[in-house]
């Protein structure tokens, strides 16, 4: 047993390189690895899962997808084969997908994390919410009222923004059953005041958590409890949570094996998931992730008070839950204004430029699964396409109407087919006309979430360098200053330069060197 | 159509007498013949117990199970694979038997279905006349379901206003066994008091059951699921969960804590009996059914997993030692109706799901 346990540790030590893949992809299979495909939400536990090669006999080899990606990609059999199991924060969006529960085995629930409202504690007393009863309904009418402002992950990329757009919508319809179409078309209205007080957006629960930590600029955030407490010791006071009386939705995180895994994969399985249940790591998760525990023997710590939480109910069917998310991001939300830097230099020629076409056109709604539909152009956004080369080209505007917006989606398409490659590369002189535009669009539609997307496959030749960009970027209003640049990273692009770039204006980069530059885009659309 | 449970004892058990073959192969680790089967996912705990385990394997076997739903069992799994069904639900094994050409089947064990709530729950469903002692009015509660009726609108209702309908949770009737056992009372009492048994009635009783289902929401795959939210996340969750009274019992028999001092325990009037019935298909598996039956050391285990067994004394002490809320006489129970009927209930709820889809834009 001892030198099992000596094995086990060196195996443990190599996790660390496993777990932090951050694109799905193959993961090196051995005897005692289950390999698992996972939301990005549990990635704060891999230092604790690390332990599980030496105190369970398995190696936890973990890789991200978004939830709806992954959930597409578990239902189509995509995950069979590669994945002996799935871990997201809930299994309820991948259940109304046809045919995803005949891949379904096994699953066990880990913890539990309910999605509420974190407010700084100056504006939950300025409210009054601290220590009284607060509804949706009561947030919707402040929010209304301009009293404050928040930040929410896309619904269609992040779990913790799904779970809080039902909650929410299941809240204000006054719903006592399960959400349909017509309750959805009726809240509509009360939805869009609700959403109104939305500033910031971002595609994981993570990323919006550390983006409001870096640069605030909204009152609070819509995020999972454990997500909020957790932000308390990287902020000079901790949020005060308010837990809506009129219900929430929480996350159980079931980890769960896949029917095609094989049947000493599934006795791995077991050994994980008695092991995630043991009293000692139920204990640990609850003191070092802020989650509930699942298992009856341990009972939640004073952090998590001692309100009921009211579960409201999550939509049964499939139409019901994507006519939401398609509501959200067509009628509710506050309209994005988008503005995408797309390189077409001569070194585009070839299957860059195409894959570049591809992408610009799945998003026109080429695109019909699921995630695909969810990130096309939205109705009422604001789409500006700045191509360069050697200098930047006259940016094109497109506006989505209200309604229809067909007509719109097939002009940005054949803008985009009409992409042609030739000269140099002058990053900078395009990324100037976007924040130059982008200062013009924000001055016309004050408060509309405004970004850039910047897509190049090689370094500045021409025009203005990074150091002139920085001093031209620091020298903006405050509210240009706002506008981040997301970076796709892509052919021979400066990588640091890139990440410099990307940190200065609060965005992030996104790597298409191995993938699809449509499946970046994709990704950098749950951040608009 | 009501049936005492003595009645049903009789027709369930028959005396087994056992013999047990062990193969030593000289002296070393003796060898166990493994039974592959398939089983309902709430007996998987008691296949699992090392107890259990060691039992069969004093007799020479080693039993090693996979879980799926009764109804995938008797319908989707790929029975060749497997020496034995051990379906929750005795229409499934009835189903099975047919299809396998079986002989005989087993039933070991059995569990009424019950409500598991909370003290305060209680005290509103007696107000609203639901509840009368430890007995949950299963016709009371669906005219409660047809109103609408929604917690915070009870009359005298302050312990729990919450703006949600008064429904039970259970688990999808699609994938899951207990809730075609609650579909199997409810649709009892829907149907005038009566099993379902005919064709022409199904489609009147799947719309006057269906939206104790459908109105629920998203509902849970496995039986386990409900259970252990009940459990860790309380009434905010889980007000009331249809469960078998096993799952509750096995906590207390336990000792582990997990039932806390404000949980209660209700009998659904009228309940149906969850028959954990196995169909062996090979000469080892009959063998399994006969130990799980007959084997004293096993169905003492079995109790211990809050299963009711042929030994009624069994169950009878251990709810006495743990003083356990149980009932002591099951009254009040119907037949479910058989798979065939149960399947067409089932498949006329799921058109119901359907027909309200919505387009998604």
């Amino acid at each position: 047993m001892r030198r099992l346990a000596a094995v086990l540790l060196t195996a443990a030590l190599t996790l660390t390189a496993c777990a932090s893949a951050d694109t799905p992809g193959e993961i090196e299979d051995g005897p005692d690895v289950l390999r698992v495909l996972a939301g990005s939400e549990v990635k704060d536990l891999e230092p604790l899962l690390a332990r599980a090669a030496d105190q369970a006999g398995v190696r936890l080899a973990l890789s991200y997808a978004g939830t709806l990606d992954g959930a597409e990609r578990v239902a189509s059999g995509g995950a069979d084969g590669s994945y002996d199991a799935i871990w997201f924060s809930s299994n309820r969006y991948l259940s109304l997908i046809d045919g995803a529960n005949a891949r379904l085995s096994t699953q066990t629930k880990v913890m539990a994390s309910p999605v509420v409202l974190g407010l700084t504690a100056a504006k939950a007393r300025e409210l009054g919410w601290d220590g009284r009863p607060v509804t949706w309904s009561d947030i919707a009418d402040a929010a209304r009222e301009g009293r404050f402002t928040f930040g929410m992950t896309n619904p269609a990329s992040s779990n913790s923004g799904f779970s809080a757009l039902v909650g929410v919508t299941a809240a204000l319809s006054d719903a006592d059953g399960a959400l349909d179409a017509a309750r959805i078309t009726s809240v509509t209205p009360r939805l869009k005041e609700f959403f109104s007080a939305q500033r910031l957006t971002a595609g994981s629960s993570g990323w919006l958590a550390d983006a409001y930590v870096r640069q605030g600029g909204v009152d609070g955030l819509v995020n999972y409890e454990s997500v909020l407490l957790g932000l308390g010791a990287r902020l000079p006071e901790p949020l005060t949570l308010i837990y809506p009386t009129d219900g929430v939705v929480t996350a159980d995180y079931p980890l769960t094996l896949l029917a095609s895994a094989a049947p000493e994969k599934k006795a791995l399985y077991d050994k994980a998931a008695a092991w995630l249940r043991s009293t000692p790591v139920q204990q640990e998760i609850m003191t070092t992730t802020f989650r509930r525990p699942i298992v009856p023997s341990v009972r939640p710590d004073a952090r998590f008070g001692t309100a009921q939480l009211l579960e409201l109910p999550f939509p049964n069917r499939r139409a019901a839950a994507d006519g939401l998310i398609d509501a959200y991001l067509n009628q509710v939300s506050v309209p994005s204004q988008a503005l995408f830097v797309l390189d077409t230099s001569g070194s585009m020629a070839g299957a860059r430029i195409d894959g570049l076409r591809q992408a610009l056109v799945a998003l026109t709604g080429a695109d019909t699964s699921a995630s695909g539909t969810f990130s096309r152009f939205r109705n009422r956004e604001k789409v500006t396409m700045i191509p360069f080369n050697s200098a930047p080209a006259a940016p094109e505007e497109f506006t989505l109407p209200e309604k229809a917006p067909e007509p719109v989606l097939r002009q940005i398409r054949g803008f985009a087919e009409g992409l042609r490659e030739g000269g140099g590369t002058a990053i900078y002189d395009g990324l100037r006309v976007a924040y130059e535009r982008a200062g013009e669009q924000l001055a016309a539609a004050p408060g509309s979430y405004t970004s850039v997307v910047l897509m190049t496959d090689g370094e500045n030749t021409e025009g203005a360098d990074y150091a002139a960009f920085e001093a031209f970027y620091r020298a903006l209003p405050a509210e240009q200053r706002r506008v981040r640049t997301f970076v796709v990273l892509f052919g021979e692009s400066d990588v640091a330069e890139m990440t410099k770039l990307a940190a200065l204006t609060g965005g992030a980069t996104f790597d298409a060197r191995t993938g699809s530059l449509a499946a970046a885009f994709k990704e950098i659309r749950g951040y608009q | 159509m009501k049936r005492w449970v003595g009645v049903v004892l009789a027709l369930v058990l028959g005396a087994v007498v056992v013999v047990a073959v062990v193969w030593d192969n000289g002296g070393g680790e003796p060898e166990l013949k493994v039974v592959r089967g398939v089983i309902g996912s709430e007996k998987k705990p008691f296949f699992d117990d090392p107890r259990v385990r060691a039992a069969f394997a004093e007799h020479g076997l080693r039993v090693e199970v996979d879980t799926a739903g009764s109804r995938q069992i008797a319908t989707e799994v790929d029975l060749g694979r497997y020496g034995f069904a051990f379906p929750s639900s005795a229409p499934a094994a009835e189903k099975i038997k047919a299809d396998r050409k079986a002989a005989r089947t087993f039933s070991p064990f059995y569990s009424p279905m019950a409500v598991a709530t909370f003290e305060p729950i209680v005290g509103i469903l007696t107000r609203a006349g639901v509840v009368k002692g430890q007995v949950f009015d299963v016709k009371k509660y669906l005219e409660l379901v047809a109103g609408g009726a929604r917690w915070d609108r009870l009359p005298g209702n302050t312990a729990y206003p919450a703006r949600k309908r008064v429904l039970l949770t259970t688990t999808d009737i699609r994938t899951s066994n207990s809730a075609s056992m609650y579909l199997a009372l409810t649709s009892y009492v829907a149907n005038g008091e009566d099993v379902v048994n005919a064709p022409g009635q199904i489609d009147a009783v799947a719309r006057a059951v269906a939206p104790t289902f459908l109105d629920q929401g998203y509902s849970e795959s496995s039986s386990e699921a409900p259970f252990e939210d009940y459990l860790a996340l309380g009434a905010g969750k889980t007000p009331m969960v249809m469960i078998y009274e096993a799952q509750y019992a096995a906590r207390i028999f336990a000792g582990d804590g997990s039932i806390r001092p404000d949980m209660r325990l209700l009998y659904p009037a009228p309940t149906v009996l969850s028959k954990h019935t196995l169909v062996p298909f090979d000469a080892d598996a009959v063998k399994v059914g006969e130990l799980l039956t007959g084997d004293p050391e096993l169905t003492a285990l079995a109790a211990r997993h809050g299963f009711r067994t042929g030994d009624p004394k069994a169950f009878a002490d251990l709810a006495a030692q743990h003083g356990a809320p149980v009932a002591a006489d099951l009254v009040d129970v119907v037949e479910p109706p058989t798979f065939d009927r149960l399947e067409e209930l089932i498949a006329g709820i799921e058109r119901l799901y359907a027909s309200n889809a919505v387009p998604a834009s």
